[in-house]
């Protein structure tokens, strides 16, 4: 079914390299990568969009419609560029997103329910993982990150509302509690008591995005498409910039060169082959 | 490795094992409160001035309603460190939510979003509680003010009793359907988080399966990508792609249709009329005011005019949730479930206890004395950037009506004890 047999052979590796190669994949790829991605897409996606993404009462039609895919589009592009770039591997949005998921899940269940007691469905994560496999599929079928940029992003920020409108629908339903009028996520949040966290800390509803008939969620999810393009490109070149490997070459006549490559063994294999035409010479 | 270099390790090792058995021997008991009283004292004298502080319920099952309740003053001595209350929200402070807040009115004004309060001003509050996890409970009305944090008021102990697997907590929508607060959405946002989950993981192990990095990065390097781009993969990612926007949309269009009526939520603002200000025909104005340091205790010099027509008898002086009471604010004003903790029943002593007569001016010098200013940290008055203390004092006429006085001025340090008071 696969082109795994010719790829291995294009390797030209020795069946003990094959067989190290695939312990290589499991031990990098499991422990190392999926646990630093958890460990700091996380951290950085809840200083920016924690608490849009921990509390139902926060996921309003404006500023958690922009800020969840803005902030959660990042680590996915600078993923998605190291392991396209190197590897051609079309799954750096998902992965990230799963991560991210897996360090939500884990905060959600101990920290939230285990040690504060505050029931799952106040704390319900969004999900990112539809946005995230589109993003990764229009990077493969288009084999380019400009479109990807365009048009990944675009679907990425777009489909956020949703596919969240599956898991929060039923928290807009209205209640009337003493004559006023609450929306069920208002009171769940008036209902679990937060001592250090007072209703006039919720950022929501506040802005300009208001235009067109109160059709906030639309102009904000296109407004977060748009900037998520903008995102997107940005964090691209930052996974370039550090997944670049560079070293300097200096031959036998003191001309030193700096050589650019994003693989450091094929600069290295580079360099062996300059210092034999050098021996040649 | 030399034997030296052992010997150090097995010191090392030792201290860690000795550190280690000696947290065993260290008290390690909960902390229940929330660290009220490490807040500063001027933050706590002249913000918010709580009076009358109930717990109803001091012992509720599970699912049983207490409700705690109670005044507040806004100080007008008003620190200038601190924002003002344009936007404040009337909170609970409990180790985490051990009760649910059914309802919350100030004023009899419900008040689930914030709204500004005037300085100067009083307030009243009741809270209701739903008992919800068992325990020993420590349980603070909270005043939050916005820029500036919350001002925990008084703490008393609430006990639930029962097993939280009992809890419930259904309540009714306006569209007729009921939701219980405890469990709805949970397994809808659960089985969401499992399809999505089971796709990416789908995805992801579409390419693990095969080799993932080394080998691929070889062939990158040496050959291009062509041989790397399996035509398999597009196909299932073109299929992935299909199913995904597919099933988006049935869950967005499948909960429209559920869920037809929907509000935004709801980010107004809470508008709440203060109490009417009562007349008050005794007038306090402070001469003086010092803290005796080695004798803990707050000395204030004051001038008081009676312009009622009754005598008055001071009784009690309350600041940051403490009360100092002589034996009129005792028989008058000492409810019994009030946190012994929190109380000096017999620490306002005055030079002249009779009462203040109708139309008579006099000085009279109070001490507020008591551990109290230890215990609860408002000694270190004396270290605020602020050095001035505000409160509330309260006298009776002789038909029972409390006047109620506002009072603050700067207060000096003594280390040693003054005669004549």
């Amino acid at each position: 079914m696969f082109r795994t047999a010719e790829i291995i052979k294009a390797a030209k590796l020795p069946p003990e390299g094959v067989a190290m190669s695939r312990h290589i994949d499991y031990i990098y790829f499991i422990p190392i990568l999926f646990v630093t991605i958890i460990g700091t897409f996380h951290m950085h996606f809840d200083l920016l969009a924690g608490d849009w993404d921990f509390w139902l009462d926060w996921k309003d039609r404006q500023w958690w419609v922009v800020v969840t895919p803005v902030t959660a589009i990042t680590f996915c592009a600078a993923i998605q560029y190291y392991l396209w770039v190197n590897y051609r591997q079309p799954f750096g949005a998902t992965l990230t997103i799963l991560a991210l998921l897996a360090g939500k899940w884990v905060t959600i269940v101990l920290a939230w329910w285990w040690w504060s007691n505050y029931p799952y469905n106040f704390v319900m994560p969004a999900t990112l993982l539809p946005s995230a496999l589109v993003l990764d599929i229009v990077l493969l079928l288009t084999r380019s990150w400009v479109i990807t940029a365009v048009v990944g992003a675009w679907l990425f920020a777009a489909l956020f509302y949703p596919t969240n409108w599956a898991l929060f629908a039923y928290s807009k339903v209205p209640v009337v509690v003493d004559g006023q009028l609450l929306s069920w996520a208002d009171y769940m949040g008036f209902l679990y008591v937060r001592t250090g966290t007072p209703e006039y800390i919720r950022m929501i509803e506040v802005g300009s995005l208001r235009t067109f008939g109160g059709h906030s969620t639309m102009i904000s999810a296109f407004f977060a498409a748009f900037a998520s393009s903008l995102m997107y490109i940005l964090w691209w070149q930052f996974g370039k910039f550090f997944c670049t490997a560079y070293f300097y070459l200096t031959d036998s006549r003191n001309r030193t060169t700096k050589v650019s490559d994003v693989l450091a063994y094929g600069d290295l294999a580079r360099a062996e082959r300059a210092k034999l035409a050098e021996g040649k010479s | 490795m030399s034997a030296k270099n052992v010997f150090k390790l097995c010191v090392i090792g030792f201290c860690g094992m000795a550190a280690l058995a000696f947290s065993l021997v260290l008290d390690t008991s909960p902390a229940a409160a929330h660290g009220e009283r490490s807040q500063e004292p001027f933050l706590r004298m002249r913000t918010v001035n709580w009076y009358d502080t109930e717990w109803v319920g001091k012992s509720t099952a599970v699912n049983g309603i207490a409700t705690l309740k109670g005044k507040f003053h806004l100080s007008e001595d008003w620190p200038r460190a601190v924002v003002k209350p344009h936007r404040t929200f009337l909170n609970v402070g409990s180790p985490s939510s051990v009760f649910v807040r059914l309802n919350s009115k100030v004023n009899g004004t419900p008040m689930f979003t914030s709204g500004p309060m005037e300085i100067g001003r009083d307030y009243e509050y009741e809270i209701t509680l739903k008992a919800r996890i068992p325990g020993h409970h420590h349980i603070h009305p909270m005043f939050a003010i916005k820029e500036a944090g919350p001002v925990a008021g008084p703490g008393g102990w609430m006990d639930i009793t029962g097993r939280f697997s009992d809890f419930t907590n259904p309540i009714k929508t306006l569209t007729g359907e009921t939701f219980d607060s405890e469990t709805m959405g949970t397994a809808i946002g659960i089985g969401w988080h499992l399809l999505w989950g089971a796709l990416a993981v789908f995805w992801v192990g579409f390419f693990m399966v095969r080799p993932m990095f080394l080998i691929r990065a070889r062939v990158l390097a040496s050959q291009g990508d062509a041989l790397l781009l399996d035509p398999i993969d597009r196909k299932v990612g073109a299929a992935l792609l299909v199913v995904t926007l597919v099933l988006v949309a049935i869950g967005y269009f499948a909960n429209e249709a559920k869920y037809p009526v929907t509000v935004p939520l709801q980010a107004g603002e809470t508008k709440i009329k203060p109490l009417p200000v009562k007349a008050n025909p005794m007038v306090v104005e402070v001469i003086h005011a010092e803290y005796d340091v080695p004798g803990r205790a707050l000395r204030l010099h004051l001038r008081a005019t009676n312009n009622g027509d009754q005598p008055v008898s001071i009784g009690e002086f309350t600041t940051a949730g403490i009360r100092f009471l002589n034996k009129t604010g005792q028989a008058r004003n000492l409810d019994p479930n009030y946190p012994a903790e929190l109380v000096a029943a017999a620490g306002l002593t005055m030079d002249n206890d009779s009462p203040i007569s109708p139309g008579a001016t006099r000085e009279v010098k109070i001490e507020s004395k008591d551990a109290l200013w230890e215990v609860q940290r408002l000694v270190d008055i004396l270290h605020d950037p602020d050095q001035r203390f505000a409160g509330l004092l309260m006298s009776w006429t002789d038909s029972g009506e409390r006047l109620i006085n506002p009072i603050a001025a700067p207060v000096l340090p003594v280390f040693t004890r003054m005669s004549g008071v």
